[in-house]
């Protein structure tokens, strides 16, 4: 074979390789153009409900691919943050509004107050909480529920009438682990206490809460002290609630029919009613010292749009949020999962206000606390969560462990606004 | 200079083949790279994501000087050392078995790879719940055997050993894979004539199968050390990200935290320049000092 004609066959087989090479991007680059994502962290039975409003939303547009993908929801938040940071991510991002301050700092989503009209957005409850997420003078995040909080869940097979008190649960929890004596795994109460989330109704129990209204953090205070004591308490003293409980644990045992009651949001009840547990939903109780109610965090969940989108696809996103948070979805959405709906005309309808869990998730709400969507608000959860922690295993006092978040959240919130 | 213009002359083909792979290892790694070095001295953070500018050596300061990183150095080195005292030694144990002629031999062998085989997440994850201090299978087990049981999850040190048994369990097969291929490399007629000469097994061991051993195992550690001094995925998937207390870390699950939790981009870019710098320098003495890419030259 000739030199000239080797060449060129080496020639040839570079640019095919090339031409392959190239072909193959160009598909991925068309696939990623015609697809459209949301991002979310919605349980199972609710992810059903939302690729089923997605396949109809596909009809308009058959061209174009719609999917949804479910993350846990600080994978969600981290990862939406990454792609969007680097000019990719889906085109809607589901999640609390708690979200929404470091996706606004760090500009990954974009204001929506002039992608819809006035009459769409007064379409959205204001009270009991506004469901529609505004900071700086620009709406970030439109819900399409509102919530989010922890109410006392009870298995009515087991708890013929929820606490209303403290002393009640301790009591109640005390007959029950008699009851049980010498079987293993028998909970009156469970729930993810070790996560700071979690503790926060009894800090509001104990009338503190933990930021004030200039954003910076109120964890040195006695109702910090007093909910980690009392939590503490449950566990070692009087011993009703697990040593060691995450979240899938005390799930399980709620579910497995062991655990009484359990602390969770309304996007558990869902899996309990699958699971054919017959729940009833009512108000963490009272902490008899203060008299007061535990106040969870409340916060709207919504859809933002990803500020990469641009053209028709944005056009599309756009058209696909409203769907999402139309009424008709929301009420398939609080008779599934017991969420409450965030348009005025789905809050209002009779299967909701009808609807006993709507209804008792409402009455935790209105003794609830409005979750700021401040950043600060993340620097103060990941500053409660080691020193928190620390109380359960031993290494801190209550008292040691307020002084160390409150440290701790300063030095963060310092850190990240130098 | 004429010479090895002319090579490339020569070479020029092949210089062409391996320009899609340069592209790439550009793309993905020393433009990162770069990158990495640029931000580890800005004020990049939360707040100044897009408007980071250059600040110095401030955050360099903040890593050396700060509890954390001799805190997390610490347990790094504790945990490579562990790790790796015990992937080697359970390996190399186990080939020196499986080298022998026994019974069902490649049964053993598939069944010691398994842990290798099986993802690293799903590992992880099994293991967590079976250190659960009241439903996972460990605290049943020594509860039942030996009538106690371990806060394995709760506490700082209890959540390390968790780490480290998992990371163990994890890393042992690589090493008597290894191991193994460097066996079946040496010679019988070594172990002939040693037996010829009353040599006893120790001396065997001692004479014999370790140094022939040595040039297949030292590059072997050496990525071992680099592998579990950088294993993000056990420490953080045991420990659910550090807990309890954000105590139970090494150096780059640390650094994971500080960048994608609290979005702390040039501390954690800083942070993540002296990991290298020491995995660097480690890396260097160690091949320097065991001549252990000798036999490429």
């Amino acid at each position: 074979m000739s030199p000239f004609r080797h060449k060129n066959r080496r020639l040839l087989a570079a640019a095919l390789l090339l031409l392959i090479a190239l072909g193959l991007l160009a598909g991925c680059a068309s696939d990623r153009d015609n697809r459209i994502l949301v991002w979310h962290s919605m349980r199972p039975i609710e992810s059903d409900i939302l690729r089923q409003a997605l396949a109809d939303f596909a009809r308009r547009y058959p061209e174009y691919v719609f999917d949804e993908l479910f993350y846990a929801p600080e994978t969600a938040r981290t990862n939406f943050i990454i792609s969007a940071l680097g000019g990719s991510g889906p085109a809607l991002f589901w999640g609390a509004n708690d979200n929404i301050g470091p996706l606004v700092e760090l500009g990954v989503i974009m204001p929506l107050e002039e992608v819809y009209s006035r009459a769409f957005l007064d379409s959205f409850l204001v009270t009991p909480l506004p469901a529609n997420t505004w900071m700086d003078g620009h709406l970030w995040q439109i819900a399409d529920r509102v919530g989010n909080h922890l109410c006392l869940v009870y298995n009515k097979k087991l708890v013929a009438r929820p606490p209303q008190t403290m002393n009640e649960l301790i009591a109640f929890g005390k007959t029950y682990m008699a009851a049980h004596q010498g079987q293993q795994n028998y909970y009156p109460l469970v729930w993810n206490y070790t996560e700071p989330f979690f503790a926060v109704p009894f800090i509001g129990g104990y009338g503190g809460w933990v930021m004030d209204e200039n954003n910076q953090p109120t964890l040195d205070q006695p109702a910090v002290v007093k909910a980690g004591q009392l939590i503490w308490e449950l566990a070692r003293v009087h011993k009703i609630i697990p040593l060691e409980c995450d979240y899938e644990i005390a799930n399980a045992l709620f579910k497995d029919g062991y655990a009484a009651m359990i602390i969770n949001g309304s996007w558990s009840w869902a899996t309990y009613l699958e699971n054919g547990i017959d729940i009833g939903i009512a108000r963490i109780p009272k902490i008899d010292e203060t008299g007061l109610w535990p106040s969870p965090a409340v916060s709207p969940l919504g859809y933002s749009l990803n500020v990469n989108l641009e053209g028709k696809k944005l056009e599309i996103a756009r058209e696909l949020l409203a769907w999402l948070t139309a009424a008709p979805l929301q009420l398939r959405f609080a008779e599934v999962s017991g969420a409450i709906p965030s348009r005025v005309e789905a809050f209002k309808a009779p299967e909701v206000t009808g609807n006993p869990l709507v209804s008792a998730a409402l009455d935790q709400l209105l003794v609830g606390r409005i979750m700021p969507p401040v950043t600060e608000m993340r620097w103060i959860w990941d500053a409660m969560r080691p020193s928190y922690q620390g109380i359960f295993t031993g290494r801190v006092t209550p008292e040691q462990a307020a002084r160390d978040m409150q440290a701790l959240a300063l030095k963060l919130i310092k850190e990240n606004r130098e | 200079m004429a010479e090895s213009a002319g090579q490339v002359k020569v070479n020029r083909l092949a210089y062409f083949y391996t320009m899609p792979a340069f592209f790439l290892m550009g793309l993905m790694i020393v433009y990162p790279f770069i990158y990495n070095v640029v931000i580890s001295f800005s004020n990049m953070n939360l707040t100044h994501f897009r408007d980071w500018h250059i600040t110095g050596l401030g955050n360099y300061l903040q890593v050396v000087t700060g509890s954390s990183f001799w805190y997390f150095f610490f347990k790094t080195v504790l945990w490579t050392v562990v790790n790796v005292i015990f992937h080697v030694g359970i390996g190399v144990g186990l080939a020196l078995l499986l080298n022998k002629d026994i019974k069902g031999k490649s049964i053993f062998r598939t069944l010691l790879i398994l842990p290798w085989a099986v993802p690293q997440y799903i590992t992880a994850l099994t293991w967590r719940g079976m250190f659960n201090s009241e439903y996972g299978a460990v605290n049943l087990l020594l509860d039942r055997g030996l009538g106690f049981t371990i806060p394995w999850l709760t506490t700082e040190w209890g959540a390390f050993a968790a780490c480290l048994i998992t990371n163990i369990w994890l890393g042992f097969p690589f090493m008597m894979i290894i191991a193994l291929g460097g066996l079946q490399s040496i010679p019988d007629e070594l172990y002939e004539a040693a037996e010829i000469d009353g040599s006893t097994w120790w001396h065997k061991l001692r004479h014999i199968t370790i140094p022939l051993l040595r040039p297949v195992m030292v590059p072997a550690i050496t990525l071992g050390v680099i592998w579990t001094f950088n294993n993000f995925n056990v420490v953080w998937l045991v420990s659910n990200g550090g807990e309890p207390s954000d105590k139970t870390h090494i150096l780059v699950s640390w650094i994971y935290k500080s960048a994608f939790t609290y979005f702390r981009m040039g501390y954690a870019a800083a942070f993540s320049m002296v990991l290298f710098a020491i995995l660097l320098l480690f890396s260097w003495n160690f091949i320097k000092k065991t001549r252990a890419t000798e036999a490429v030259y």
